[in-house]
């Protein structure tokens, strides 16, 4: 494609990530006006979000905060930040582009970024979300809402609360997480961090019957590897899931701590010492038959 | 109950009740009040005695005591009847008749109950005769056996919380951590840290508010350990009166107990003991009139290894996601909150009490030049007497396997002990005059953790072990420095690769270079120690890793694609019970004529080679990966 028009000499970057501030920077280097747009309120994107970047493990902050830095003082380089292109017309050279602005209600030239409008805000972590629940998770978020309530809502609770939710349902349920994250004004990220972090949660429904194998050494040493395969083959799933039929749920364990009785298996808490593979497929059908 | 206003109305309580509660004439212990006891149908054996000495009218006339664990898993559930001193392992519902109508009433023993020897196959009948508790030094599990743990007068009346009225009487707290210190107590979790110099620095820590913590270190995540159960369940107050006596010589107001959510009764017989302590005046604001308070709170574990590490702990302990820190600045100075904490393992509280009762000097006795006291392994695995020993410092891994542990069943031969959970290491045949205390199991290439103490006999795969323990590490790994997260996550890929038959013998090299920069690199000891299980492996073992590589062979027939079963014809008697058993029907023959196990059909589950009374079923060399 042969450009015809003569080049206007200022280029528009769409998008305050890293990428686009890069390329900003660049551009401005080589001696174009660049005008950067930003739809969130400040530039930066996901990676002032970041702890670590791959593969080297460099700290994210310090890669990118010399370059915003040097993106603001820019003198080619005018940031349009809280604003969306509405419109673009013209040609590959010679755009005209329409950017809406969106009212900040802070008069940028005088807001120092100091701070304290935000920590003397009443309203804090509100979920900007519309959120829409089913029927059903009222009683699920009422239930949360009591147990946090026991626990007085402090940060440190937030375990226990985890802890006495699952234990109630089974599992985490998506309205009982929100519901935690608002009232223990912790972002969402965080509470699923968390409970992805601990293996005790769980983010999915468990079956009837709960089997856990435990995989202590003790009991690996006395083939508890050959009883979960064994378990993995008469159910038919792998474990981590649940039967079709909603009946069980096999899961394995590290260590249940009566090593002495190895294998064991735990079914719906109650212990199962010295298992056998013959005993196996016959401890499943007792349970079967309880429905 | 009116609480303790002084340390002199404990002991008059003490007093009072050890003269109302005389020991009676004849009384019946059962261990009940234990999780692996309750899977051994403890409590429909407690119910039953209470049912028939109620029908025979013997009620209140002999006393019965719902006691721990003993420690003697293998024959738990265990009744011991006093004075007569007799031991009945094993026993069921269906025993307890004869033994209310025999035993207790006419005296007579019951033989086919006591315990039978597995070396020399002779029935024994006091505790004391049973060369399972001969060895031992059991000062700390030994007050299980006359406790029950859900009563603080049973407790009392064993000598509890005296420990505690002689600090708070007469022991300055510089005083006391001093002798914690003069005492050589070194920390039970694993690391082996003098408690004593841990106590001085969080005493000495600046801080602000002057709020400290004592922590109680109760998450046993070491797979194929459970002591720290084992005390909490039945002897709860034993870590309480420690933490009340560290609290007070480091000057702590608020404590925590981190106990695992996977041990229920053990968080029920806490939190029982700890609202009788509370109602007692044992806790909370003026403790006996001392001027010092402490409280102590319970928080479960969701479920991570990792939150065994103290940085981990105290961020799991804040609501956090359970990862460690590196630790420039030390925990005893900015640890829970930010605040001086001080973290024990729960058998190092449990020792506190018996150091007071012992005197500094009585206590360094015990052990050797550099650990002193006793320490409890769970002696587990390919072991005759399956259970919890406590032995001094210094006694040889020879004494616990074999003297002890009764050595291995089924006349199998014994192949390595593994010492340290997923830290430690495999110790062979050839060390196991190795005296056991924290500096000789460290050269050995192990550690002594937190007391797990697995026997694996000829059955066991060495490479398999490896490759179980760095699963679990690569499970268990939080993820945040990368020569841990990568770095396990490697090791395993090799191990598996090796075990299902592809290693080359390069992936050796490769193993023992990730092997030597690990320790050096990684955040938390998870990390700095995870070499060690593959570490002591290829040390000791090298020769079953080569088998695997070249040879191809498992010879231990746990690694399913590296050998076949086959049934020896002269053996097979033809019962037909494998082919019955076999879940994919690879299995045949006729009835009284040798079977044949069809190669291609076979999954090798084990089934067959498990269930087989004759020994018939080998495993065979195949010399290349199926």
């Amino acid at each position: 494609m042969a450009v015809k028009a003569r080049p206007s000499g200022s280029v528009m970057v769409v998008g305050a990530g890293i990428a686009g501030i890069q390329s900003a920077l660049d551009l401005a280097n080589s001696g174009f006006k660049v005008y950067l747009v930003e739809h969130s309120p400040s530039i930066g994107g996901t990676m002032t979000q970041l702890d670590k970047t791959f593969p080297t493990n460099d700290c994210a902050m310090c890669i990118v905060s010399p370059k915003l830095v040097e993106c603001s003082r820019h003198h080619n380089i005018e940031v349009l930040t809280y604003s969306d292109v509405k419109e673009v017309s013209g040609e590959a050279g010679n755009f005209s582009i329409t950017v809406n602005k969106k009212a900040r209600s802070i008069d940028p030239d005088k807001c120092t970024g100091c701070g304290t409008c935000m920590m003397t805000c009443p309203v804090t972590n509100r979920l900007q979300i519309q959120e829409i629940f089913e029927e059903d998770a009222i009683e699920e978020i009422e239930e949360t809402e009591r147990i946090i309530n026991q626990y007085g809502g402090k940060r440190q609770s937030l375990i226990t609360i985890l802890q006495d939710v699952n234990e109630k349902f089974g599992y985490l349920p998506e309205g009982a997480l929100r519901s935690i994250s608002t009232h223990l004004e912790l972002p969402l990220a965080e509470v699923y961090g968390t409970v992805c972090f601990y293996k005790a949660f769980s983010l999915e429904p468990v079956g009837k019957h709960l089997i856990k194998v435990c995989m202590g050494t003790a009991c690996h040493v006395r083939g508890a590897g050959r009883i979960l395969e064994e378990l993995e083959r008469y159910l038919g799933i792998p474990s981590g899931q649940t039967t079709e039929d909603r009946l069980f749920t096999l899961d394995t364990v590290n260590c249940l701590g009566a090593c002495a009785l190895g294998p064991i298996v735990s079914v719906d808490g109650d212990f199962h010492g010295n298992m056998s593979l013959l005993r196996t497929a016959k401890l499943v059908d007792e349970y079967a038959k309880r429905k | 109950m009116e609480k303790f206003k002084t340390t002199a109305d404990l002991e008059t309580f003490r007093r009072k009740i050890t003269s109302v509660r005389p020991a009676p004439k004849i009384s019946i212990t059962i261990s009940v009040n234990s999780s692996c006891c309750i899977l051994r149908g403890s409590k429909t054996v407690a119910a039953a005695f209470k049912d028939e000495l109620e029908s025979q009218g013997l009620n209140g006339k002999i006393e019965v005591l719902h006691t721990g664990c003993l420690g003697f898993c293998e024959i738990e559930p265990v009744v011991i009847i006093q004075p007569a001193n007799i031991l009945y392992g094993k026993v069921s519902r269906k025993d307890v008749k004869e033994i209310v109508a025999r035993t207790v009433k006419n005296g007579e023993v019951l033989e086919r109950l006591l315990y039978k020897d597995p070396v020399s196959g002779e029935k024994i009948r006091g505790k004391g005769n049973i060369p399972f508790y001969q060895k031992q030094m059991r000062h700390i599990l030994g007050r299980n056996e006359v406790i029950d743990p859900r009563s603080i007068d049973d407790y009392i009346k064993a000598g509890g919380y005296s420990a505690l009225t002689r600090t708070l009487d007469g022991i300055a707290p510089t005083e006391l951590v001093n002798m914690i210190k003069e005492s050589g107590l070194r920390g039970r979790g694993g690391g082996g840290f003098p408690v004593g110099l841990k106590w001085i620095s969080c005493r000495d820590a600046p801080c602000d508010d002057g709020i400290r913590y004592v922590i109680c270190n109760a998450d046993e995540g070491d797979p194929g350990a459970y002591m720290d159960r084992s005390i909490l369940e039945g002897n709860p107050h034993s870590v309480i009166e420690g933490m009340i006596i560290a609290s007070f010589g480091i000057g702590a107001g608020e404590g925590w107990v981190y106990v695992r959510a996977e041990y229920p009764l053990a968080v029920e017989h806490l939190n029982i003991a700890l609202s009788q302590a509370l109602n007692y005046g044992l806790l909370g604001e003026n403790i006996l009139g001392s001027g010092h308070s402490f409280s102590i709170n319970v928080a479960r574990g969701a479920g991570a290894f990792v939150c065994g590490e103290s940085t981990a702990l105290m961020a799991s302990l804040e609501g956090k996601v359970g990862r460690p820190r590196s630790k420039y600045v030390h925990t005893v100075e900015k640890g829970l909150f930010d605040r001086p904490s001080s973290l024990n393992n729960v058998e190092t509280f449990a020792n506190v009490s018996l150091i007071l009762e012992k005197g500094v000097e009585g206590y360094r006795e015990i052990g050797t030049e550099g650990s002193k006291g006793t320490k409890i392994f769970s002696l587990v695995g390919k072991i005759n007497n399956t259970g919890l020993v406590e032995v001094p410092m210094g006694i040889t891994l020879r004494e616990i396997i074999y003297d002890i542990g009764g050595g291995i069943p089924g006349g199998k031969r014994f192949k390595a002990v593994q010492t340290g959970g997923p830290s430690g290491g495999c110790i062979p045949e050839r060390l196991l005059d190795l005296s056991v205390d924290f500096d000789a199991l460290k050269e050995a290439g192990s550690i002594m953790g937190s007391g797990g103490m697995i026997v694996m006999d000829e059955d066991t795969c060495m490479v398999d072990v490896a490759r179980y323990f760095m699963n679990f590490l690569k499970g268990e790994s939080c993820g945040k420095c990368v020569p841990c997260r990568e770095g396990t996550r490697r090791m395993s890929e090799i191990l598996e690769r090796i075990c299902l038959g592809g290693g080359e013998m390069e992936d050796l090299e490769v193993l023992e270079d990730v092997c030597e920069y690990l320790p050096d690199t990684a955040l938390c000891a998870l990390g700095a120690t995870a070499a060690n299980p593959v570490l002591s492996t290829l040390k000791y073992f090298r020769n079953e890793y080569t088998e695997h590589i070249k040879q191809k062979f498992c010879r231990a027939g746990v690694c399913k694609t590296l050998f076949r079963y086959e049934i020896d014809k002269d053996l097979c008697t033809g019962c037909t019970l494998c082919s019955m058993q076999c879940p994919v029907n690879a299995i045949s023959g006729e009835r009284k004529k040798a079977h044949i196990i069809s190669a291609d059909v076979c999954s090798r589950c084990g089934i067959c080679y498990e269930s087989c009374r004759f020994g018939a079923v080998k495993i065979i060399q195949t010399g290349a990966a199926v």
